[in-house]
């Protein structure tokens, strides 16, 4: 029975248990992304990183994957992986900006905006899928292929599957399929960050609103300006 | 072969051998790089011509890759380079057969020239210490008898006569660190292994060597297989395993080709199999081969791939060596790590903790490459600097061009800086610079690399080489290369590099795997000693290397201090259309002929013709066209501004600075005034730069350009003596510009300065210029390095009784600053350059100079501006008895006029402060710029500075905020490029400047370069490659043209 200290709190973990596994059990909250209870996990979009370590050797792991261990200590909310987090969630809505699911966990996180291009990506290869295929519907019919800028899930040799049920399982565990952006929402969730559809900041730069029911479009505007900046920016352009 | 049973068998064998060794033989350097430069034709040269004369050994990489093709003649240790088939048949006969050897086949010093016959005293060898690499020349990788005649398995003998703690022991004691990279305890890895307990272990072998310019192991693999096999056995019966796999990267099929072919052998023989050397251990090796993927080389991944599954890394805890291949312990290890194992069993771990630093022992093998002279794999004690590397084995940089940086480690390592060149190498201290040993990649970069399109080049490669899994690694590298790319052409803004930073330790922190960890480095390495080239992109547009194409478009033209449109002038003389073409060279440049003449070129330091080749004669086809408008009269004069507004400005000064923002303002309409305190208009121009450089008439035609656009100049009027600012500002000047420049000569400071017959060379080259006497007797010295000196050296040898002329400086001709055409035309006139001296008194007698006494200097270690520093020597005067000694080492600006009342500040050199941007000074209304700022400086800067004050002082005179403009640079049209035939684009050559002969310069001040003729100056105009066209602009005029043409065509 390994002790371990997390949070300040001494603690006598179970043997095989993650680290997630214990913050969830003593209430701590580490948010996830690709994590879910039912799957194996995969430590993919390392939002569950936590502070291991002390003084000068410490270093960020995924807890989702990590086994505890003897003597480990373990840091769930420190300055690095607070602001860790923060650019991750920022990566995550410049790839996939309609999920509800991103936006919401944006939110959480205080994050309103992303500095960086968006990219209207479908998919955040979290992995959610090929693991439910794989482990709940036992059909493994889906699975990562090709690597880098290439990487996607797909089919072996993109051929059409054989031991595919057409379950839907896929689909319905997906984050950046399952929910996306219903329209304008209050001040404080990211999607906000649009204010309303009377005053869409896409409209300032472009004839036509560019967001309408998802579509892609390059503006992006919605997500690159805070709403304070959006407000401060309408008052200048007034003055001229 | 006879399978070798007992250890007994084995010494007898290896005695056998070495009595039988064939002393004489030919070793062929045949790696994969060998045969790319044509290693086999000359093998089988002389297959042909030495058959039955003396054996051919075809052996793995020799190292100096610089060389090749090349061989070493054994039993002398002869080193004959770039050989070619026909050099075969004279090589047997004259050396194997008559002993003679052949004197241009032999390693010659780049500088000085010295031939070197043997292998082991060329000092790029002699400086390294080769105890791996050594070997190869020796060893044909196919015949595991020569491997056996040097010292093949007899590590292994002794390794299994000790017990595996005892051998694990020695390794620790020997301080070997893993070799691919993270640098962990080897020892401390396989006590680690041994003391796992399971039925089945694994010892891997790591050949997936991915890092772009690294190649060590790849030698290794093709030159001495059987020393990785050694090792390896070893390693498995050191922890207990009987199972080891190679994992070697596909894209080296002659690796994987002889390691199979060694393992084949070491299995014929016993060395591989059941009961070794009848030990009663077993081992067998099995090769995997990697599918192309850089991530593999990562220890998980690899295992993941060895399993038959996605190479995805994996999180550990668990190490390998707990749950590995096959969830069972294994040890994984890097080729050199494990071809380092049989030395030190055989030697002892004593003789392998001596060589190197406390924490880093051994040698290390590097692939040192890419702007340095000797290319090759360098194997060095650990512990030695970078300098040392870089430049007592690689030779230092080609072409004359400066060193920037040496990129370690490959993808996942830093730039080091010039600064830094006295950092040992070992793995500490180069992670305290911000990079890492990493597997031994050493890429060496110089002026003409830019370090963000350097960061850039590693995200792309390392974009597409991430396994995906991990957010931070897949969407950081993707994230971060936007925002560099972005930079490079031309889009950056400020928040940038914030945003990346941020993005950049997050990935660092993150990610789970090496590869995510380490993909950062390149970019925090060049923020952390390059951020002004990545501020220069962002918020002037400035690629300083010239390198960024979306920034730069023609280097020549983004490299010019006064943005010349070098490209466009030259597609126009292309065409003929000379009057226009002088058109695009004026309107950027009122100093046009004389800038033809003298300016220093930058552009063609910049020319990409110049890589490989030599570069476009931008200064003399300019030269050309000038030439063209005075014979024929065109745009002798400017347009003028006629004074239409009602502001005047005055300038201090009539030299290039002044002069041209005069030009400027008067064609904007303002009323400009040049007070001159000399009584000659043009500054250095007029006093200081030779006839023969600038003929007079020529400085006239551009003086009375700009007077014509509405300049007037009083001579004789000198600031702070005959009027002050507070009195220009009374009289209705708006604004002044002080450009007075630098004028007033540097002392040696050496006893005896004063005596009579010693000259600054201001004094000299002025008083000749202006019509005055000046006193040169028979025997001239002058001291320094610059274009004053030599200025004044050719200039007094054209006047009196001068006989000879010596100019003293005390660094060598390469670190000479002034021009090099100068320098050799000096050379050429019979001027001797006594180099590494430096004056130390004056003899004089009589109150007059007889003799000056100088100091011999040497170069001593580099320093921080990566230049060899001037040591004296001591005790070793000399006399050099002289009629006239000449000062030229340096000018400084003579700001005797600041005082108090005109509350101008200086810097401690005397020269003005100002913003280095706008050029304003801290009096509002008062610009300065040229000399008087940047003390003695070209004459292009200066114009460059008239320009800026220019438009500096239209802003302040208009009311606006006084800022700089950046834009990136493009060519105001583009014209239509020629198509050169094949025969053209391989023969053309730049021409040589016609120039009188030595005869017709003595005793006159006539011109001494003649300018292009018509045909010269077309051909060498059609050589310039148009790199205007390359930029995404450039390329949409060529398909516009395409499509008019089409369409012209159709009708």
């Amino acid at each position: 029975m390994p002790n371990i200290t997390i949070d300040g709190i001494e603690f006598e973990a179970e043997e095989g248990w993650t680290v997630l596994e214990v913050a969830r059990f003593l209430g701590l909250e580490i948010p996830t992304f690709c994590y879910n209870d039912g799957l194996s996990p995969w430590g993919g979009c390392r939002l569950c990183v936590v502070e291991i370590g002390e003084g000068e050797n410490t270093k960020l792991v995924s807890s989702c994957t990590y086994p505890v261990q003897e003597g480990l200590k373990i840091r769930t909310a420190s300055k690095k992986v607070v602001n860790a987090r923060k650019v991750l969630i920022e990566l995550l809505l410049a790839s996939c900006p309609l999920s509800k699911t991103i936006q919401d966990l944006a939110a959480k996180l205080g994050v309103t905006r992303t500095r960086f291009k968006p990219d209207w990506e479908d998919c955040v290869y979290c992995g959610l899928c090929v693991r439910i295929c794989d482990e709940q519907m036992g059909a493994k019919a889906i699975g990562f292929a090709d690597r880098g800028g290439k990487l996607k899930i797909t089919t072996p040799f993109d051929v059409k599957s054989d031991v595919c049920r057409t379950c839907g399982a896929c689909m319905y565990i997906c984050p950046a399929c399952q929910l996306r952006c219903q329209g304008p929402e209050p001040p404080g969730v990211v999607c906000g960050g649009c204010y309303n559809s009377l005053q869409p900041t896409c409209t300032d730069y472009y004839d036509d609103y560019m967001c309408y029911e998802g579509l892609k479009g390059e503006c992006g505007t919605c997500i690159r300006e805070a709403p304070e900046d959006k407000s401060q920016q309408q008052t200048e352009r007034k003055k001229k | 072969m006879k399978r070798i049973k007992t250890s007994e068998d084995l010494q007898k064998l290896h005695k056998h051998l070495v009595k039988n060794k064939e002393e004489k033989f030919i070793s062929v350097s045949s790696g994969t790089c060998g045969q790319a430069r044509g290693s086999q034709k000359i093998i089988d040269a002389f297959e042909k011509e030495a058959q039955g004369k003396i054996e051919i050994k075809v052996t793995g990489c020799h190292g100096f890759c610089e060389a090749e093709p090349n061989i070493i003649i054994y039993p002398q240790g002869i080193f004959y380079q770039h050989l070619k088939p026909e050099d075969v048949e004279n090589i047997v006969e004259d050396t194997i057969i008559l002993g003679r050897v052949i004197d241009k086949h032999l390693y010659k010093d780049p500088e000085s020239g010295k031939p070197y016959t043997y292998q082991e005293d060329i000092p790029f060898y002699k400086v390294q210490k080769r105890n791996l690499l050594g070997n190869n020349p020796f060893i044909d990788p196919t015949i595991i008898d020569d491997y056996l005649a040097m010292y093949g398995y007899l590590s292994l003998d002794k390794a299994l006569k000790l017990e595996p703690d005892e051998v694990i022991e020695n390794i620790k004691n020997a301080g070997l660190r893993g070799r691919g990279g993270a640098g962990f305890p080897t020892g401390k890895k396989w006590e680690m292994a041994r003391q796992q307990k399971a039925d089945v272990k694994y010892v891997i072998c790591n050949a997936d060597e991915g890092d772009p310019g690294a190649y060590m192991d790849r030698s290794l693999l093709e030159g001495n297989p059987h020393s990785i096999i050694e090792g390896m056995i070893i390693g498995a019966y050191a922890i207990g395993a009987k199972e080891g796999w190679m994992y070697v990267r596909n894209e080296y099929p002659l690796a994987v080709k002889n390691i199979s072919i060694a393992i084949e052998q070491a299995r014929e023989l016993g060395f591989l199999g059941e009961n070794i050397l009848g030990s009663g251990f077993n081992f067998d090796l099995k090769i995997a081969r990697g599918s192309g993927a850089f991530v593999c080389g990562e220890e998980t991944a690899l295992i993941q791939s060895i399993e038959g599954k996605r190479g995805s890394p994996k999180q550990r805890p668990p190490y390998p060596v707990e749950k590995g291949l096959f969830g069972k312990p294994t040890n994984i290890n890097n080729v050199e790590t494990w071809a380092n194992i049989p030395k030190i069993i055989d030697k002892g771990a004593g003789w392998f903790s001596k060589i190197g630093t406390k924490t880093s022992k051994g040698t290390k093998i590097f692939s040192l490459v890419g702007k340095v002279k000797n290319t090759g794999l360098v194997e060095v004690p650990m512990g030695m600097t970078l300098g040392e590397v870089i430049f007592d084995i690689g030779g230092g940089i080609p072409d004359e061009k400066e060193f920037k940086a040496v990129q370690t480690g490959g993808p996942s390592g830093g730039c080091i800086p010039k600064k830094l060149m006295d950092l040992p190498v070992d793995y500490e201290s180069l992670t305290q610079a911000g990079s890492i040993m990493g597997s031994g990649g050493m890429i060496v970069m110089d002026e003409n690399t830019c370090m963000v399109d350097i960061a850039r080049y590693f995200l792309n490669f390392l974009q597409d080489e991430s396994c995906g899994k991990c957010l931070s690694c897949r969407k950081g590298i993707q994230k971060m290369l936007e925002i560099v790319t972005d930079i490079t052409n031309g889009k950056g803004k400020e928040e940038d590099l914030k945003t990346l930073e941020d993005l950049a330790y997050v990935v660092k922190d993150v990610s789970m795997c090496g590869l995510g960890q380490t993909a950062p480095n390149p970019v925090l390495g060049t923020l952390r000693y390059f951020r002004n080239e990545y501020l220069d992109h962002i918020k002037k547009k400035r690629c300083v290397a010239g390198v960024c194409k979306e920034i730069v478009s023609s280097p020549c033209q983004h490299t010019c201090p006064i943005d010349t449109e070098a490209s466009v002038y030259i597609s126009l003389i292309v065409k003929g259309r000379y009057e226009e073409a002088l058109g695009v060279i004026k309107k950027d440049n009122p100093f046009a002929s004389v800038l033809s003449r003298v300016c220093n070129h930058l552009c063609e330091t910049r020319c990409r013709a110049g890589e490989g080749g030599e570069p476009i004669a931008i200064r003399n086809l300019k030269r050309f066209v000038t030439d063209y408008g005075l014979k024929k009269g065109i745009m002798l004069k400017a347009e003028s501004g006629k004074k239409k507004r009602k502001e005047k400005v005055a300038i201090i000064g009539s030299g290039p600075s002044g002069l041209t923002c005069g030009f400027y303002l008067a064609q904007k309409g303002y009323g400009i005034t040049v007070f001159e305190k000399l009584d000659v208009v043009g500054g250095m121009l007029s006093v200081a730069i030779p006839a023969y450089r600038l003929p007079r008439d020529i400085l006239n035609a551009d003086i009375e350009y700009i007077k014509s656009a509405g300049v007037d100049i009083h001579t004789n009027s000198a600031l702070g003596k005959d009027f002050s600012l507070d009195d220009l500002f009374n009289e209705g000047y708006k604004a002044v510009f002080v450009a007075t420049g630098a004028h007033k000569s540097l002392k040696l400071n050496i006893p005896g300065e004063d005596s009579r017959g010693i000259l600054s060379s201001m004094h000299v080259l002025s008083s000749i210029n202006l019509g005055k006497g000046v006193e040169i007797g028979k025997r001239v010295g002058v001291i320094g390095g610059g274009n004053s000196a030599v200025d004044a050296a050719r200039a007094v040898l054209r006047i009196g009784q001068t006989e000879k002329v010596t100019i003293f400086y005390r660094r060598t001709i390469a670190e000479m600053p002034a021009f090099k055409e100068e320098v050799q035309t000096a050379l050429d006139e019979g001027i001797v350059i006594e180099f590494l001296t430096s004056p130390k008194r004056i003899i004089s007698e009589g109150g007059r100079l007889k003799a000056c006494e100088f100091l011999r200097m040497r170069l001593g270690e580099v320093d921080e501006s990566g230049r060899r520093k001037p040591l004296t020597v001591d005790g070793s005067e000399f006399t050099a008895e002289l009629d006239t000694l000449i000062i030229a080492i340096s000018e400084q600006a003579d700001t005797s006029f600041v005082d108090e009342k005109s509350q101008l500040k200086l810097s401690r050199w005397g020269t003005i402060v100002v913003d280095e941007e706008t050029l304003v000074t801290n009096r509002k209304g008062v610009f300065a710029g040229g000399d008087v700022v940047t003390g003695p400086n070209t004459v292009v800067d200066a114009v460059a500075a008239g320009k800026i004050v220019a438009e500096s002082i239209e802003q302040f005179l208009t009311g606006k905020e006084i800022k700089r403009e950046y834009n990136v640079t493009r060519p105001s049209v583009y014209i239509e490029p020629v198509e050169l035939t094949e025969e053209e684009a391989a023969e053309t050559k730049r021409p040589i400047m016609p120039s009188l002969s030595l005869q017709d310069r003595k005793s006159n001040f006539k011109e001494v370069e003649g300018g292009f003729n018509e045909e010269m100056a077309v051909n060498e105009a059609r050589r310039c490659l148009r790199c205007d066209l390359e930029t995404k602009d450039g390329q949409k005029f060529l398909e516009k043209l395409k499509q008019t043409s089409v369409v012209g065509q159709e009708v």
